[in-house]
């Protein structure tokens, strides 16, 4: 049995060090202060905050939501405030936070992932930067570049080139092949791969055969992508060589320990928010009473560990 | 403003009509803070299907001191407002709020109109008692449209208040045939004065209507929307309509029915 003082969730992604392993997911969490009075950041391992552009965007028309079956289908168009909003509005409150503060990014071409970039650079109060190249609900860049692992590579290298921070790339499961563009990310700089982004989808409203969203399609989240989203961390954890942020579905402890033990340095949780405001901190303690309950010290002794029969090993 | 997570008791669940419920909950901390117009998110079970907390207006505060109790009424239209029927009393649920801008009281006292369509009943009462326990003389008016006479709840609530209520159904089993936005036109024609407030919740045609008569007329408004949400909070930016930006420029904007409403002013809601 170990006491409070001698567990530790402290993890280390690569540059990035967090008290425990816990973020909110971006476009989840607001830009932190949404719900600061029931979840304090500073007990976070890291906010992410919602995907910010160079120039304020609208968003897509509504409808931009849709639940489904231990799911919800979203198509938001990564509405924000804008990089200049953002750091005069947004970025003084996070500031004094002792926790990262992960900036999500968002370009509409590989130029403008780079101008955000230089102009996050240096900013007081952002710890790590990371690349949307994943959203499957706008026209331009998101998913259009996230598939496609040589505009992966000049996004990431664009980023990458003008920035000292730590460098997050968010990858997309809308790909055959998740490796191929994990690998394009690393090639190109990048110091954390976080997946899974969400699985494109669609419904429809059969009494007046429309689409459910305006824009027809939108990204699956929630506990129903879940196993999509822990066998893809299991792929990419296999050639990765940088550390990896595992997300996609994570509901409870024991959602996040699957990832964790398949090799996620960190994971990120996003739709459980809604439903459970509390989710992160419940994690938190859950990952604790596990620990002490399986005699470990460190959370570090459960990443990676996952046990394979010999047979298993040889088939991946 | 603090946001509060609170498990509830539910004190009672009955319907009052063909598919409409009225839940009595217990939770001092939310009925002593919230406000005309404001709503909760409801989880409506412990488990992940249905996924999402539901939105409710809140329909009543029991006017103890200081409140401990309130009412919720609601329809049953899908599968979270199924399941939230069967909830039995002592059971305890999970609320989140208060949540959004309620409604707020008129610039001066005056001819208060209230509008409702259906279910659009449901924040109308209790902004009714705060108004009229504020000391506001009115006149007060509610005019109600419903499909049928079933629709109609609660309207001797707003009777023993001090309003006169006119009533129109789509089939004509109660008050006049046809929409609440049919009649109402004439019968502000002939009104002596024009209202001081319109107070409006119904589905978005009929709130678009008020809001064309309104300016019309040139009345203030103040509409209760409707919007598919997931957070309740600011967070997930699903629950968008499109309003004219908070600098009242040309530029495309959404407002977060959340956050900003759900209760807007009729003029700064752009139909579309």
């Amino acid at each position: 049995m170990h006491n409070d003082e001698s567990i530790t969730l402290a993890v280390d992604l690569g540059p990035l060090r967090l008290k425990n392993p816990v973020m909110v997911a971006s476009g989840t969490f607001g830009y932190g202060q949404e719900y600061a009075t029931l979840v304090p950041p500073e007990r976070l391992g890291a906010v992410v905050v919602k995907g910010i552009s160079l120039e304020p965007r609208a968003g897509n028309p509504p409808p931009r939501i849709w639940e489904t079956c231990g799911g919800m289908l979203n198509s938001i168009g990564l509405q924000n405030v804008g990089l200049r909003n953002f750091l005069q509005e947004k970025l003084p409150w996070l500031r004094p936070l002792p926790v990262p503060v992960v900036v999500n990014l968002f370009g509409n071409t590989v130029e403008e992932y780079g101008e955000l970039a230089a102009k996050l650079n240096g900013q007081d109060g952002v710890n790590a930067l990371e690349i949307n190249i994943s959203c499957p609900n706008v026209k331009a860049g998101g998913m259009v570049f996230g598939s496609d692992p040589r505009m992966v590579f000049r996004v990431v290298s664009a980023v990458r080139s003008r920035t000292s921070l730590p460098v997050i790339t968010k990858l997309t499961p809308n790909v055959t092949d998740i490796t191929i563009t994990a690998r394009a990310a690393e090639d190109a700089g990048t110091d954390i791969l976080s997946l899974i982004n969400t699985v494109s989808g669609m419904a429809v409203d059969v009494r007046n055969r429309r689409p459910r969203l305006a824009n027809v399609i939108g990204g699956l989240s929630g506990p129903a992508i879940k196993p999509i989203a822990l066998r893809m961390v299991w792929q990419v954890v296999q050639v990765a060589k940088v550390p990896v942020i595992g997300l996609g579905g994570i509901m409870t402890t024991e959602d996040a320990l699957e990832f964790l033990i398949v090799g996620a340095s960190a994971i990120q949780v996003g739709t459980a928010n809604f439903v459970n405001p509390l989710v992160t901190l419940e994690i938190i303690a859950g990952l604790e009473t596990y620990l002490r309950a399986q005699g470990f010290a460190d959370i570090k002794e459960v990443i990676g560990t996952l046990e394979l029969s010999e047979r298993a090993a040889g088939t991946f | 403003m603090s946001l509060l997570l609170r498990n509830a008791e539910v004190l009672f669940n009955d319907p009052v009509s063909v598919g409409l419920y009225h839940m009595g909950l217990r939770c001092p901390e939310i009925a002593a803070r919230i406000q005309p117009g404001q709503f909760l998110m409801v989880r409506v079970l412990e488990t992940l299907d249905p996924l999402l907390r539901r939105p409710f207006a809140v329909h009543r505060v029991y006017s103890n001191d200081p409140p401990t109790s309130f009412e919720i009424l609601y329809r049953v239209v899908g599968r979270g407002t199924r399941i939230l029927a069967e909830v039995l009393p002592r059971t305890s649920l999970s609320l989140l709020g208060p949540l959004g801008s309620g409604f707020r009281p008129p610039d001066q006292d005056g001819f208060m109109l209230m509008i409702a369509g259906g279910i659009g009943i449901a924040p109308l009462p209790f902004l009714a008692e705060t108004l009229v326990e504020s000391g506001l003389r009115g006149p007060y008016v509610l005019w109600f449209g419903g499909k049928s006479a079933g629709d109609l709840v609660c309207v001797e609530h707003f009777q023993n208040l001090g309003f006169a209520v006119e009533l129109a159904t789509e089939d004509g089993s109660a008050g006049r045939k046809g929409l609440v936005t049919q009649h109402l036109e004439k019968w502000m024609s002939r009104q002596a004065e024009r209202p001081t407030m319109v107070y409006s919740c119904g589905p978005h045609p009929m709130q678009r209507q008020v809001a064309e008569l309104v300016r019309q007329l040139g009345v203030k408004s103040q509409l209760s929307m409707e919007a598919l949400m997931a957070c309740g909070v600011g967070t997930c930016l699903s629950c968008s309509l499109r309003c004219r930006p908070p600098d009242r420029g040309q530029d495309l904007y959404y407002a977060n029915v959340c956050q900003e409403g759900p209760v807007l002013l009729g003029e700064d809601i752009v139909w579309e």
